[in-house]
């Protein structure tokens, strides 16, 4: 696959001397489904600013689908799709009238985009409200519908600017699925900027994190959290006062294992393989006597990765965890 | 042609903006429907101490009403291209090939349409009021043609003040301070013989002037070229300076 967006050395230096991006370098490969991460104000938005023609850069090279940013914008224009991370809708238009009025700007003739809009109002479900004004939709409709204005000419690439976030649940299981759909069916290439690490882990195949206008860490999400060194498998005993350091003794002799630690549980030991290590933990246990009451297996998140690189977590609120298996009582 | 065409589907936008929003348009015209009709009655007997151009004072006053109009629209233009760089519409359309001008030609040829169609009802009502226009059918669309064109050019101020405030509050404010001092310092509402020699002479400067007074003898005297080619003048300098505001800003909102 060949690269169609390509960023080498990027700088944006704003008039007041913010350094927004600071030499930035890295690749999107075409029908990738691509996650740009960061904190606020990292740089995230600026960079995608840049990509979609919107600022211009004051260094560095940006190519996108073979045309450079700076000569090239009257084409880049013509073959991406934006989603920015507010939700631009027209209430005055009905749904259906934004996304042609968009189709007229995309320049397509009159009679493709009528049959255009239908198909891109079944996408995104919204047939039934097609002819109301915009403004009296909820603001997951809105999403959809601004979605679906961005796409009313197939563009190769979509950028997409948090396209989720303040959703409910419900509209961003329903966004992911028409962008995996478009990702895997059509072969739409898409930069995806998110808060959400859940979704970036779910949706992307490759990431870059960036912090304070520099690029900290990327690959694909399984790559970025196996950096992160070891599973983690937390223990319960039935009697830990007595057992934990027993326990821990024969835990320790196992191969694989990193590091164990006194925990809330009781114990919770570290480890590269931890998943195939615990059926020896629980025989090993079982062997000896000790009676354990919980064992859950957890791989590191996104979070971690996203703590390790950037030293603080995406969002306050934003706590996700990734609780894989969950073994129960066993006597 | 794509210049063409996209000026015509954002002028087609706004247009649609405008009629959904009925209630907008009914308050812009509230004030110069007052105006018409109470003011020129509480003024009534001014004809009695003072020669008027068209004998009554409501036709005296038609022409200085549908200037204010005008003028009022004219300085709201700038509220919709802050909602537009508020909400990202604007943004939006910059990321599609859309050409540039087109963004600026269609929310000025809007508003030149809804100032002619407001002119238009104000006409009509002055119409049914007892004043009519000497000129006929020809004298109207000259009428109208002033109107827009004075429309489009002080559209300018609140566009460029738009998109270098970015605030609809500051446009606003600013619109409502410049309306009465302009106004009222011209031949708008009053004539020129009845006013204090300093004001006399503020307002041979006040560009508001010459456009009232032009539109005046389409409706009162007749082609008065003399009167009338000036006023185009004085309009179109007027444009060339708000609208070469309105660009250069527009240039540095969209690059």
């Amino acid at each position: 696959m060949s690269d169609i967006i390509s960023v080498k050395n990027l700088v944006e230096v704003y008039s007041d001397g913010t350094k927004a991006v600071d030499d930035i370098t890295f690749n999107v490969k075409e029908g990738e489904f691509f996650g740009f991460l960061g904190p606020n104000g990292a740089g995230k938005s600026t960079t995608i600013k840049i990509l979609t023609t919107l600022l211009r850069k004051t260094s560095g090279t940006v190519t996108v689908a073979g045309h450079d940013i700076s000569s090239g914008a009257p084409a880049i224009r013509k073959i991406i799709g934006v989603q920015s991370q507010e939700t631009t809708v027209d209430g005055d238009l009905t749904g259906r009238e934004n996304i042609t009025l968009q189709g007229h700007f995309q320049q397509i003739e009159g009679s493709k985009i009528k049959k255009r809009v239908n198909e891109l109002l079944q996408l995104v479900g919204l047939e039934s409200a097609a002819d109301k004004r915009a403004r009296n939709f909820s603001s997951g409709m809105k999403k959809r519908l601004d979605l679906a204005t961005a796409l009313i000419h197939e563009p190769k690439i979509l950028f997409l600017d948090e396209p989720t976030t303040g959703l409910d649940p419900q509209s961003r299981v329903a966004i992911w699925s028409y962008l995996e759909k478009l990702n895997k069916e059509e072969g739409t290439t898409i930069f995806l900027t998110t808060q959400y690490l859940e979704e970036a882990d779910k949706l992307c195949k490759r990431l870059a994190i960036i912090d304070f206008g520099k690029i900290v860490a990327s690959g694909s999400p399984d790559e970025l959290k196996r950096e992160i060194g070891a599973d983690s498998i937390k223990i319960g005993l039935e009697n830990c006062e007595r057992d934990r350091e027993n326990a821990k003794s024969i835990i320790k002799t196992m191969t694989g294992v990193k590091e164990i630690i006194n925990s809330e549980e009781c114990i919770n030991v570290y480890a590269q393989n931890a998943s195939s290590l615990i059926a020896d933990i629980v025989r090993a246990l079982d062997s000896l006597d000790i009676r354990l009451t919980s064992v859950t297996f957890s791989q590191p998140s996104l979070d971690d990765v996203f703590t390790k690189h950037t030293g603080r977590k995406i969002r306050a609120e934003q706590l996700v965890k990734a609780p894989s298996a969950m073994f129960g009582r066993r006597r | 042609m794509t210049l063409l065409s996209d000026t015509g589907y954002i002028f087609v936008r706004y247009l649609k903006k405008l009629i959904r929003n009925p209630i907008l348009l009914f308050f812009s015209l509230f004030q110069p429907i007052i105006f018409l009709v109470l003011f020129t009655q509480l003024l009534s007997k001014f004809s009695s101490l003072i020669v008027l151009p068209g004998g009554s004072y409501l036709e005296f006053a038609t022409a200085g009403i549908l200037l204010q109009n005008a003028f009022g629209s004219a300085l709201q233009s700038g509220n919709s291209i802050v909602a537009d760089i508020d909400s990202g519409y604007l943004q939006k359309m910059l990321v599609t090939p859309v050409k540039r001008p087109a963004i600026l030609l269609g929310r000025l040829t809007s508003d030149a349409f809804r100032v002619v169609v407001q002119s238009a009802i104000i006409l009509g009502l002055a119409y049914a009021l007892g004043a009519f226009v000497t000129t006929g059918v020809v004298g109207i669309l000259l009428i109208f043609f002033t109107i827009a064109f004075f429309g489009l050019a002080w559209s300018g101020i609140s566009l460029a003040l738009g998109m270098r405030t970015r605030s609809s509050e500051t446009v606003f404010a600013i619109g409502g301070f410049l309306t009465f001092p302009l106004l009222f310092l011209s031949t708008a509402l009053f004539p020129i013989s009845f006013m204090p020699s300093w004001v006399q002479d503020i307002s041979m400067f006040n560009p508001i002037s010459y456009a009232v007074n032009a539109i005046r003898v389409l409706m009162t005297t007749g082609y008065d070229w003399g009167t009338i080619l000036p006023a185009w003048g004085v309009i179109g300098l007027v444009a060339v300076i708000t609208l070469g505001a309105t660009l250069y800003q527009f240039r540095k909102v969209v690059s």
